[in-house]
């Protein structure tokens, strides 16, 4: 859906993006990480045709950005870093506005709109004026616009910036939901745990290049696990952990790393599924499980072996 | 209707402004035309001995006062007007959202300019009674009154594409309407001053060859550029100069058109800054 290719963009002596690729497939929610200055907010830009790239390949959908900017503004929903509101226009002018800035067909118009308010839950305020609206309104309202023309693609800068826990967990569940319905998401976002909770796969950026892991790899895959890839399970049980660290001792693969009364610490080498077999595992085993938590790499981890040591 | 023109009118007619600038307009102009008649229709200190005026020579008189005062005014107001509204947008970061909708360049900045511009209209048609007064004391036909309307209509919608090319050149409204305001000093004052230097060198010229030879046309030329030009010679001297204000027109049409361009290739090449 998404193909970067070799992409190099300057601005004056700053090389913002070099020689960055990057591909995300239909009804991805894809993560992209890096300190301040990597050139995420360079890379959606480019994406969002705001930005012209000084060379490389850059399609979404099959449309090259540069050549043909409407066609991808058609099937792109951007939502920038700092969001722009218009704070003297109500709630529901400003949602009229771009819709008709979309060229979203009249007779559809109203019902687009009320079904916008009603998931961003601005529903009760659609004749506030925008300048009343809390911020985590705000960046609901801002969402709520950029999924008016019903995009195939959002684009995503630091959406979470500034909003409280519970705005950030409303924003979470909202791209879940989107996703489910099959559109396909680029984020970028220094809130490094809500990437991990949402996203399938992570891409790393530094100086305007692809980042390789430790394993040499560009991207790192969050959910759906290939079979080689390493996992981490959290697994609460009740009582003395001496039965659980013998019956994962006996599953191949698996290794403990910390186990204590209550809690174990397993990591796994199989993906997705050696972590469902081992469930499986240890239930049969007559372990008292209370919970199991099979991730991918942390995230957090990897983003300070990538970045932590030079900054 | 253009959503952008649309948008811009309803948060325009929204400001204080909306009513507080017409208000402040018409006191202005009924109190220069009151001034004006006054001056116009009597010995206004007494000084006697006084001719009395013809009514005719009173409306002309009267006509004028209040035609130039309008120019003035709404020239005062064009940088306002215009020269804050891509800035505006830079200001409040709304600018990416507009450039990555589907609306062209062209439709956000003509959405502009038409609801800058009808602001402007909106006075010129409120002060139409005040000019009207005139009809009542002879002198001023119809004709001068479309001309009037039509002159100062092309240099506001000129002037205010020049606010609108400021406007998206820089990223501050203080920057914008500061250009804009020194934009129209240089062709209101400027102009003049250079006609004069020119009008004295001929002089000058006539003088050392012991001519005294009336001066070319070319002389005028400066004020081509003058917005108050126009106005004047389709007041004045319809048929002797109609070439001066034919001239004059196209100049500010082409100034107007030469901003339209640059605007929208601001905008364009504006993604790399917003």
């Amino acid at each position: 859906m998404i193909e970067i290719r070799q992409v190099r963009k300057t601005y004056g002596r700053i090389q913002a993006l070099d020689t960055f690729d990057l591909q995300v497939g239909r009804g991805e929610l894809y993560g992209l990480v890096g300190p301040n200055g990597a050139g995420k907010t360079t890379l959606i830009k480019i994406l969002a045709t705001l930005v012209r790239p000084d060379s490389g390949e850059v399609r979404i959908s099959g449309h090259e950005v540069s050549t043909k900017p409407r066609a991808v503004r058609a099937m792109v929903g951007y939502m920038p870093d700092v969001p722009g509101l218009y704070q003297d226009m109500r709630v529901i002018e400003f949602l009229e506005f771009f819709a008709d800035a979309f060229h979203v067909p009249s007779h559809e118009k109203p019902a687009r709109i009320e079904r916008e308010l009603e998931r961003a839950g601005l529903g009760a305020r659609a004749n506030s004026f925008v300048e009343e609206l809390s911020l985590g309104m705000k960046q609901r309202l801002l969402l709520a616009k950029t999924l008016l023309h019903d995009p195939q693609v959002l684009l995503l800068d630091e959406p979470a910036t500034g909003l409280d826990p519970l705005g950030r967990i409303e924003l979470r569940d909202r791209l879940t939901q989107l996703n489910r319905d099959g559109v396909t998401t680029l984020i970028s976002s220094h809130i490094l745990s809500d990437l991990e909770d949402i996203c399938t796969q992570v891409a790393f950026i530094d100086q305007g290049r692809n980042t390789l892991d430790a394993e040499g790899r560009p991207v790192l895959v969050l959910q759906g696990l290939p079979e080689a890839s390493l996992v981490t399970c959290e697994v609460a049980i009740l009582g003395e952990p001496h039965a659980a660290v013998a019956a994962v001792e006996g599953f191949p693969g698996a290794r403990v790393v910390t186990a204590a009364p209550g809690l174990l610490r397993i990591e796994l080498i199989g993906g997705s599924q050696a972590a469902a077999k081992l469930l499986r595992h240890l239930t049969s085993a007559g372990v008292d499980l209370v919970r199991f938590d099979a991730r991918g790499p942390a995230l957090e981890d990897r983003y300070r072996s990538l970045f932590g040591g030079a900054r | 209707m253009n959503p952008m023109g649309h948008k811009e009118l309803r948060q325009r007619m929204r400001e204080r402004r909306a009513w507080l600038v017409p208000t402040l307009y018409l006191i202005a102009l009924g109190a220069v035309a009151a001034i004006s008649y006054k001056f116009n229709s009597g010995d206004p200190f007494d000084l006697g001995p006084w001719k009395e005026p013809q009514g005719a020579e009173i409306g002309m008189a009267l006509f004028s006062t209040v035609a130039y005062t309008q120019l003035t005014l709404l020239l005062l107001l064009v940088p306002v007007l215009s020269a804050g509204t891509f800035t505006i947008e830079k200001e409040q970061r709304t600018l990416p959202a507009l450039l990555t909708s589907l609306l062209s360049t062209w439709e956000i900045w003509w959405g502009k300019f038409i609801a800058a511009l009808l602001f402007l209209v909106l006075l010129l048609v409120t002060s139409l009674p005040v000019l009207s007064l005139t009809f009542a004391l002879g002198g001023v036909g119809f004709l001068d009154l479309a001309i009037t309307t039509a002159t100062t209509l092309l240099v506001l919608a000129s002037m205010s594409s020049v606010g609108l090319y400021c406007s998206s050149y820089f990223r501050r409204s203080v920057y914008a309407t500061s250009v804009t305001y020194a934009f129209l000093v240089a062709l209101s004052i400027v102009t003049v001053v250079a006609f004069l230097l020119l009008e004295r060198w001929w002089a000058s010229q006539q003088v050392l060859r012991g001519g005294s030879q009336e001066p070319p046309w070319w002389v005028a030329t400066p004020l081509f550029l003058n917005p108050y030009f126009p106005l004047t010679v389709g007041r004045f001297a319809k048929e002797e100069v109609i070439l001066g204000l034919g001239v004059s027109l196209a100049l500010f049409l082409g100034i107007g058109l030469l901003a339209a361009v640059l605007a929208l290739r601001n905008l364009r090449r504006g993604y790399e800054d917003v």
